[in-house]
């Protein structure tokens, strides 16, 4: 981690428990409530208002797709598996619901505060890599053009290079990246190509 | 007729931290017979010792012993986090109560533990503050290597480092270590505004040695210029301090002769009164409840006496007088009185005291 942890912000967030009634949940819900979280309990499946949620715990045992109201492993809030049978099939079943910390069951005296930490540490670190990851796939999508547009303005008689550094100019006036303005060039040459009459598109 | 009820005690009467827990073992012996010659009481305690001697591998056996073999349900003792932690799994196992009365580095709510003294909200950020405010915003953190020093000092770090100062050095000793000459040639060198001390014991006692002959050599070095802070000094080390505690700055719930918390003022330091309050707030929930004994806490906690006690049911933590004292003449003199503040051990209720963030200065 490159960043220390955060431990103020933790007061008067909400987290649900998803998890039949069980001495597990009051001891969980100890816990929490000492650290400052607001909790709320609901079972067999998490109601809309749960989007709000800072925190979900759920039930790694009994849990099923379709009990939570997003898409598997895409969940807006950091997840925390509530783990007692440790059989394989259903750990996967917690890794596949997108769990980022978990916690065993029984659940007594302790863990809740270190599962909360490590749950936000790892779902922050995956949202910046999601984020970063779609730039960059938007960006090689980009690539060709890119290219069409380095070649619309070497038509103009520039070098491939100059070319390339117009581009990059006229990004930088327009205060986008470097692909929208090559999108941008290629649409005014199509626009230009158009109001010649030559249509060459389907 | 009086119902007896057995109680741990666990301090370590030799040891490093022995001043510590003699502190506390006195208050809660105190209060103890407080309670046994008190008419109006129907319980008296009967003391079940064991000593650890300062060992921590022995904190947890005989912490098994007390609630095994013996009746007592609750058990006052531990002085270093590091024996409490032992402890835990031990009371929770066996359904007992252990009273922890002395400060510590927060970020705990054990649902078998009771808080009696202070946590950093209480202790430590009041004390920053107080340093930011009156001395600068570059500091250096010492301590004991253990979890209290290692807690104390990320809090710290966090601290001063969103009020716009800076940590100048960090630095560690082993428990039980005096060797402070680099840790001081360090302090020569980089000129603090303040230094956070949370050095433990014979490591503290020659840091402050070392660092008081430092000031006789360069006035920058002294008290009124670049002080000394403690979340955990009390007039109970004075005995082994002497002379050397001058100019020292601490944070804790009393000291001696501040009346209003939990008496009149005549405790010899706040490990003495927060073991003391300790043992008065157990009679508290089990006076007049025969079989309450048998109960747990967090049974105890829902009877009408520890609904309206000082116990937060919640965190288990107490709400505490906040004051910063200095020592002059081997005599800790109050320097801000901050009233009462609950005690928030995960720092979720309270926010940072405002004066953390820094004062905008005009830059022309």
């Amino acid at each position: 981690m490159k960043r220390p942890i955060r431990t103020h912000n933790l007061g008067g967030a909400l987290a649900f428990i998803l998890h039949r009634p069980h001495p597990t949940v009051q001891a969980l819900a100890r816990q929490l409530t000492a650290i400052g979280l607001e909790v709320q309990e609901c079972w067999s499946e998490l109601p809309a208002h749960a989007l709000a949620a800072d925190f979900v715990f759920f039930d790694a045992d009994m849990g099923y797709d379709g009990q939570f109201p997003w898409a598997s492993g895409a969940a807006p809030m950091p997840l925390v598996a509530l783990i007692g049978s440790e059989a394989p099939g259903r750990v996967e079943w917690s890794l596949k619901a997108g769990a980022h910390a978990h916690l065993l069951k029984p659940v007594g005296d302790n863990g809740a505060y270190s599962a909360l930490l490590i749950a936000r540490a790892a779902f922050d670190a995956e949202r910046a890599l999601s984020a970063e990851i779609a730039d960059l796939k938007r960006r090689m999508d980009e690539r060709q053009t890119v290219v069409r547009a380095v070649t619309l303005l070497a038509a103009r008689g520039k070098s491939e290079a100059e070319a390339y550094a117009q581009l990059r100019q006229m990004a930088m006036a327009w205060r986008v990246s470097f692909e929208d303005a090559a999108a941008r060039i290629v649409a005014r040459f199509a626009e230009g190509r158009d109001q010649d009459g030559q249509r060459g598109r389907g | 007729m009086k119902r007896r009820i057995e109680l741990g005690l666990l301090y370590s009467r030799s040891g490093p931290y022995a001043l510590m827990s003699e502190a506390c073992r006195t208050g809660a012996l105190s209060a103890m017979a407080m309670v046994n010659a008190d008419p109006d009481l129907d319980i008296s305690f009967v003391p079940v010792e064991r000593d650890p001697g300062g060992n921590v591998d022995h904190y947890g056996p005989l912490c098994a012993d007390i609630l095994r073999d013996t009746g007592a349900r609750h058990v006052v003792g531990c002085v270093t986090s590091w024996s409490r932690k032992e402890v835990i799994p031990t009371v929770e196992k066996f359904g007992g109560t252990l009273w922890y009365a002395v400060p510590y580095e927060g970020f705990e709510a054990s649902d078998h533990v009771v808080y009696t003294h202070a946590c950093p909200n209480q202790h430590l950020l009041p004390l920053l503050d107080w340093a930011l405010r009156s001395h600068g915003r570059r500091a250096t953190l010492v301590a004991s290597n253990y979890i209290w020093g290692w807690e104390l000092n990320r809090l710290a770090r966090e601290t001063v480092t969103a009020a716009g100062g800076e940590i100048l050095a960090e630095r560690y000793l082993p428990m039980g270590s005096v060797d402070v000459d680099r840790m001081v040639e360090e302090i020569r060198f980089t000129r603090p505004d303040f230094i956070l001390n949370s050095l433990i014991g014979p490591s503290s006692y020659a840091f402050l040695a070392a660092y008081q002959a430092l000031g006789r050599d360069d006035p920058h070095f002294r008290p009124d210029r670049c002080p000394v802070l403690s979340c955990n000094m009390t007039e109970c080390e004075f005995p082994a301090l002497g002379a050397r505690a001058e100019g020292l700055i601490a944070a804790g719930p009393y000291f001696r002769g501040v009346t209003g918390w939990p008496g009149a003022g005549n405790f010899g330091s706040s490990f003495e009164a927060a073991a003391f309050a300790a043992v008065r707030q157990l009679a508290r929930l089990l006076a007049h409840r025969p079989g309450a004994e048998a109960e747990s806490l967090t049974d105890l906690l829902k009877s009408p006496a520890g609904q309206d006690g000082v116990i937060d049911p919640e965190t288990h933590h107490t709400t505490l007088p906040v004051v910063i004292a200095e020592v002059r003449g081997g005599v800790f003199h109050v320097i801000q009185h901050l009233g009462e503040v609950a005690g928030d051990p995960y720092l979720t209720r309270s926010r940072a005291p405002a004066a953390a963030t820094p004062t905008l200065r005009v830059v022309s």
